[in-house]
């Protein structure tokens, strides 16, 4: 597997925008379709806010090669309260719509890591 | 009413107002995942609506014994009606943009001169006030109608589809596409093989490929996406050389 981009990002709603055309641009960078770019750029935001509900105020983002695009995604930085929405499932239910090889990790019951791949 | 109780009564029963207690009271998942599809290219109230009607026919197939919530099994339904309503408009033949600017036009210079002068105006009325020439007006007037390919031409004259070009290959053509082809689909896989001859020999439907090949209709809308890209682009290689 080879790392494409990495970044670190505070889980505010004003860098959604920032985010969603991050992931964009390592779709085309990758020759994803249109379809799934914006399928891939729906999963990344339904992480982000998922880890958001679990507490974390960050999250660590990584896009690598593997024989597609996989994505993986952390809750970092220091951790408050959770505080689970109820369109949680609906999110979690979303990515495993649209991704292929969804995982997701709790700790302490809550969602710590998110991983899914898109394939070429 | 709980999420069960009211499933299960709605089975027994078959009541079409349980029903739509409970088509109300999951609305809400129509209307989340329709947002998630905003900004590529439909209108919210088109997804929200696409949403919704796989949300009534979810209602139906939901098991309530097989132990999973219902939001869990209708997001995959809902969401996979959505990404077949943009695969199916995507197959739509897209007007240019001026012709799409201009119907457009046309359609506000109507109602302002309605409005003006208490009548339908005229093509040459539309074409003075917008600039143009009559027949372009006419011909945008044109460009957004469907019509079938069975609908008669003139009476008794036979269909559109009748007088439509067959695009006559000569036996050379037929020959040199029919080995291109062939030396193109021994590049694919097992599985995407397998796909070619469901979908385009037997022409079954995504729906009845993926249950043929024991995978979701995701995944058969994936490959198929990946196979055609790849024959396209090995039939073009071939012919570059």
């Amino acid at each position: 597997m080879k790392g494409l981009l990495s970044m670190r990002i505070p889980l505010g709603s004003e860098l959604m925008t920032t985010v969603r055309l991050t992931t964009g641009g390592v779709c085309a960078l990758k020759g994803l379709d249109i379809d799934a770019s914006e399928d891939c750029k729906v999963c990344v935001t339904e992480s982000l806010l998922l880890l958001r509900h679990a507490g974390y105020g960050e999250a660590a983002v990584d896009f690598s090669d593997d024989d597609g695009l996989m994505v993986a995604i952390e809750g970092a930085g220091r951790r408050k309260k959770a505080s689970p929405a109820p369109e949680d499932e609906i999110s979690a239910a979303l990515l495993e719509a649209l991704a292929e090889s969804v995982r997701m990790e709790k700790k302490e019951g809550a969602i710590f890591s998110v991983s899914f791949r898109f394939a070429l | 009413m709980e999420e069960r109780e009211l499933f299960e009564r709605y089975k027994q029963t078959g009541d079409v107002a349980l029903r739509n207690q409970i088509v109300e009271k999951y609305l809400y998942i129509a209307a989340v995942i329709a947002k998630k599809f905003v900004g590529r290219g439909v209108e919210y109230d088109d997804l929200y609506q696409v949403a919704a009607l796989a949300l009534i026919k979810g209602v139906d197939r939901y098991d309530v014994d097989k132990g999973i919530k219902f939001s869990t099994f209708i997001t995959p339904t809902v969401t996979g009606e959505i990404k077949n309503y943009f695969r199916d408009r995507s197959r739509l033949v897209h007007l240019p943009r001026k012709v799409a600017e201009l119907r457009t036009a046309i359609k506000k210079a109507t109602e302002e001169l309605t409005r003006e002068t208490g009548r339908t105006p005229t093509a040459r009325e539309l074409a003075a006030r917008l600039h143009v020439s009559e027949e372009e007006i006419v011909q945008s007037a044109e460009a957004g109608t469907t019509v079938s390919l069975d609908r008669p031409m003139e009476e008794g004259e036979g269909s559109f589809y009748d007088v439509l070009a067959t695009g006559a290959e000569s036996d050379f053509e037929k020959f040199e596409n029919r080995d291109a082809m062939r030396d193109a689909l021994s590049t694919l896989s097992e599985a995407e093989r397998t796909l070619v001859r469901l979908r385009f020999g037997e022409e079954l439907s995504q729906v009845e490929t993926a249950k043929r090949m024991n995978v979701s209709q995701m995944y058969i809308s994936r490959l198929e996406r990946k196979v055609l890209l790849k024959l396209k682009e090995t039939m073009q290689g071939g012919t570059a050389q």
